[in-house]
């Protein structure tokens, strides 16, 4: 150890000076480096009261079966803020093709199969910009970000997600849980 | 005595007639002739091993006839050896003088062979942090202390010896404590609870580094952190400290939860008795903390007592223990946007998620033990213990109520023996079981019954150790696993250093929490596992310690552990539906270089120290994933601390470092930055009592080593204690 080494820990600490978390409002575009899909939600109605929480998830192929419900990713979804009447949202995603992109409400309650269709709701999705009828396709591509997938929430107009199925009958909007 | 001799003769350790067997006494004082009370003496090749009075006076029987080798040492002082005649029958006088060295190593060590070693070098890496450290970082529980050793990093109170257990939520600690000699993790979690004895009661803390499993058997692959109390001295004694504290403000504006300063403050009374053969003490303290965070106060209490008697010069009984309460506030993950009134904020470090908000967690715990020790001869020394450790808990969230009740009942029976003057055996055996009454763990419990020996024995110029133990797991008193945890290593001293080398097996069995669980967790149900295997480690290193001069020492560390089945929380589809569950999975490897520098340069007031891990921690590729790093391991861990001593005052400054984490399993999208900590540190010491002032994160750096949990902030301190 030479003659200055007891006085490294005041050097350090000059070191240590800089950096440390900082306040970050909140981001209006995708932040650089981060892989995945990012967005701003609009929300419409007022929150029901039984809310739980509401996700954004996506799946990679559009859900054909109940048995495909959990096929979202990521497998921890990011809560959307419900404060405000705006929010973004930062989704991250591996890279590749994701056929839905949509806010789950889900009312209080454990999470089964048999209790999805109870407890989950469609409440607004990203829209084919050609055809808004339809779920948009939305790519990520490796190492980068799809920005601007902005959508809907509308706590007025949820569906049960069994309504997308093939064959099942025209999706309906229900009234507010 | 005589039936003692005898039951060991096939041991070749009877020392022959009483009558053949002399004295050896004395006194220890420093060069200026003042005595040096608490040195510990010892005669080389056998069992006897003393400490000094507050005279300095020493005395020790049954010494074997013939030439011996006595040493002295004591912190802060260079060790002394002195050889010397003794008759059979008769006495002989050997008075020490030791001279102060600014370097304060640590003399003995009872927890890398699991017997007493005076100033020998061990096969593994060992850190030890005294009690003038403990005294001079005025900290309020154990891992405070442990936090800063070399090698040695903390997570949201897991700890952590070269990158061992991660961050696993509590569930699981690959790191074993004892206090006494007397394991304590808990029952049903295998988790560590820091705050168990009180600090003030510690005299000083043994950091065993790499697999120890070999001698301690389940948890102990990572390491052994082991708590040593304080000796109760004879005569009426008492000890008052107290604590009281306040917490930074948020650094801006926009973080700013409460409008008041967050304080904290406690109190320890310790009073003790000695008299002739009895000796006891007892301790009672409690503590309270507002937190430095939203939903961060805490509220602790705390008793202490230890009671001994010496039948005779041979024999003791030891009855100790210790009881905590605590009920204090879950801090639950920060805030994020739309959680909380986030002020346009994406993250709001200080403040939490509303949703769970008045969430608190009432925890007890406590440990009670009983230890025989008999000296049989000069070379063999046993002692029979029996422990009790009970863990209880509830939590109370707005969503739910959880409790857990959890016991571990353990015994061991250990023989220390010296065939020769150059041979020293350890065997044993030890049973424990744990149960466990939860909602969310079940009604289970768990045997674990063990047999162990090792041997130290010299092999040309180095000292060769080698010992194996078997252990038997049964859970719910079904089936048996047998885990054999051996362990190999040499020391090679030389003139001014000595290497060392060693190989071993660690191991840890599935806590009951992690077989058994049935719970929630981030919105996902957890379900059981029943199935488990014990994880496995295989580590070696290779070290080599030396003084650079008289006032610089260096011990410097190469070690590479093989990991496999680690045990981890993960999610799986079940009937469609995403589960976590605790499984079997992955094979890690975790290598690097531990170097640890201490110096006093310019003046024997000034000394510094600078600790330094390098750490390449890697999961291996499994299925379709990836080599990529292991979660929650930084790469780069380094501490440097400065200690000037002007008596009766003195300053002090600990810098820490730790690297951002290359991987986190949770919220990989989190900000994290790497951990920059400088603590200062000022006493005064005169007569009975003695000031600490501790300024902790000086420069209140703000950052978090888990997910959404800010580290803490600085905190400033003063401790006062009053010693009679």
């Amino acid at each position: 150890m030479t003659r200055g080494a007891p006085w490294l820990p005041l050097l350090a600490a000059l070191l240590a000076c800089d950096g440390g978390l900082q306040p970050a409002p909140e981001p209006s575009a995708c932040p650089p480096g981060f892989v995945g899909i990012c967005g701003t939600v609009r929300f419409r109605g007022s929150v029901p009261d039984n809310t739980d929480d509401v996700y954004v998830v996506a799946y990679p192929s559009f859900p054909q079966s109940p048995d495909d419900l959990f096929t979202f990713r990521p497998a921890i979804p990011p809560q959307l803020p419900l404060g405000d009447s705006i929010a973004f949202y930062l989704l991250p995603l591996e890279p590749g093709r994701y056929e839905w992109v949509l806010a789950v409400w889900k009312m209080a309650g454990t999470l089964t199969v048999e209790t999805a269709d109870s407890l989950l709701r469609e409440a607004g999705f990203y829209r084919d910009p050609t055809d808004t009828t339809r779920p948009g396709v939305v790519g990520v591509p490796v190492g980068a970000s799809a920005d601007s997938i902005d959508f809907v929430v509308d706590f007025t107009n949820m569906r049960r997600v069994s309504d997308w199925f093939p064959g099942a009958p025209l999706p309906t909007p229900l009234p507010p849980p | 005595m005589r039936r003692s001799v005898a039951g060991f003769a096939w041991l070749g350790l009877a020392a022959g007639p009483l009558a053949a067997q002399g004295v050896v006494y004395g006194a220890v004082r420093d060069p200026a002739g003042a005595p040096l009370p608490d040195a510990w003496v010892a005669v080389a090749g056998t069992a006897l091993l003393v400490q000094t009075d507050a005279g300095g006076a020493y005395r020790i029987a049954r010494v074997p006839p013939g030439r011996v080798t006595v040493r002295a040492a004591r912190i802060g002082y260079a060790p002394e050896s002195r050889a010397v005649e003794v008759a059979g029958g008769d006495s002989a006088r050997v008075d020490f003088v030791l001279t102060p060295t600014p370097l304060p190593l640590a003399p003995i060590d009872v927890t890398t062979t699991r017997t007493a070693r005076l100033d020998e070098p061990a096969v593994t890496s060992i850190a030890v942090i005294s009690e003038r450290e403990l005294a001079g970082r005025a900290v309020n529980t154990v891992a405070e202390a442990v936090d800063r050793a070399p090698g040695v990093q903390f997570l949201d109170g897991q700890i952590n010896i070269r990158g061992s257990t991660g961050y696993v939520q509590g569930l699981g600690a690959r790191v074993l404590l004892l206090v006494d000699g007397v394991p304590v993790n808990q029952g049903d979690r295998g988790g560590i609870n820091w705050d168990i004895l009180p600090v003030d009661q510690v005299q000083r803390v043994e950091i065993v580094k790499g697999a120890s499993s070999s001698l301690y058997g389940s948890s102990a692959l990572g390491g052994v952190v082991h708590v040593v109390t304080r000796e109760t001295p004879p005569g009426v004694h008492g000890r008052v400290r107290a604590t009281a504290g306040a917490y930074a403000d948020p650094p801006h504006p926009e973080w700013t939860f409460r409008d008041r300063t967050g304080l904290h403050g406690g109190a320890d009374v310790t009073l003790s008795y000695g008299n002739g053969p009895f000796r006891g003490r007892f301790a009672g303290g409690a503590r309270r903390s507002d937190g430095y965070r939203e939903q961060d106060g805490r509220e602790h209490w705390q008793l202490a007592g230890r009671g001994e008697w010496r039948f005779s010069p041979e024999s003791d009984l030891r009855v100790s223990g210790a009881w905590a309460v605590d009920d204090y506030a879950v801090p639950l993950s920060w805030c994020t946007r739309g959680q909380c009134d986030d002020r346009g904020q994406a993250y709001q470090p200080f403040k939490v998620d509303t949703t769970e908000r008045g969430a608190h967690t009432v925890s007890r715990k406590g440990y009670l033990e009983a230890t025989f020790a008999r000296l049989a001869s000069a070379r063999v020394r046993w002692q029979a213990r029996a422990s009790w450790v009970r863990t209880r808990f509830n939590d109370y969230r707005p969503s739910a109520v959880d409790h857990s009740v959890a016991n571990r009942l353990g015994a061991e029976a250990r023989l220390e023996a010296h065939p020769s003057n150059t041979r020293h055996v350890t065997v044993g055996a030890e049973a424990a079981r744990a149960d466990v009454e939860s909602n969310i763990f079940g009604s289970h419990t768990q045997g674990e019954y063990a047999a162990y020996g090792e041997s130290e024995q010299p092999l040309g110029a180095a000292r060769l150790t080698v010992g194996a133990r078997t252990d038997f797991l049964v859970v719910d008193g079904a089936g048996a696993t047998a885990v054999v945890s051996p362990r190999i290593g040499a020391v090679l001293p030389g003139r001014s250093g000595a290497w060392r080398a060693s190989v071993g097996r660690g191991f840890r069995a599935p806590s009951l929490a992690e077989r058994f669980v049935r719970t929630t967790a981030l919105g996902f149900e957890v379900i059981p596992n029943p199935n488990l295997d014990p994880e496995t480690f295989w580590t070696w290193e290779l070290g080599h310690a030396r003084a650079l001069s008289p006032r610089a020492r260096m011990d410097v560390a190469l070690f590479w552990t093989d990991a496999r089945r680690l045990i981890e929380p993960v999610i799986v589809i079940e009937s469609g539906v995403p589960k976590i569950q605790f499984r079997n999975l992955a094979r890690a490897r975790l290598a690097g270089l531990d170097l640890a520098v201490t110096a006093s340069p310019l003046t024997s007031r000034l000394v510094g120290s600078l600790a330094y891990t390098y750490l390449h921690a890697r999961e291996l590729a499994r299925d379709t994933l990836p080599e990529r790093p292991l979660a929650f391991r930084p790469r780069h861990l380094a501490t440097a601390s400065a200690d000037y001593d002007l008596a009766p005052f003195g300053v002090g400054a600990d810098f820490r470092y730790m690297s951002r984490l290359d991987r986190v399993d949770v919220y990989p999208d989190d900000p994290r930055v790497a951990a920059k900590v400088f603590d200062l540190r000022a006493s005064y010491r005169r007569g009975p009592l003695q000031v600490h002032l501790l300024l902790a994160n000086a420069l209140n750096y703000i950052y978090a080593l888990v997910p959404r949990t800010l580290a803490p902030v600085r905190t400033v301190s003063v401790t006062l204690t009053w010693i009679y």
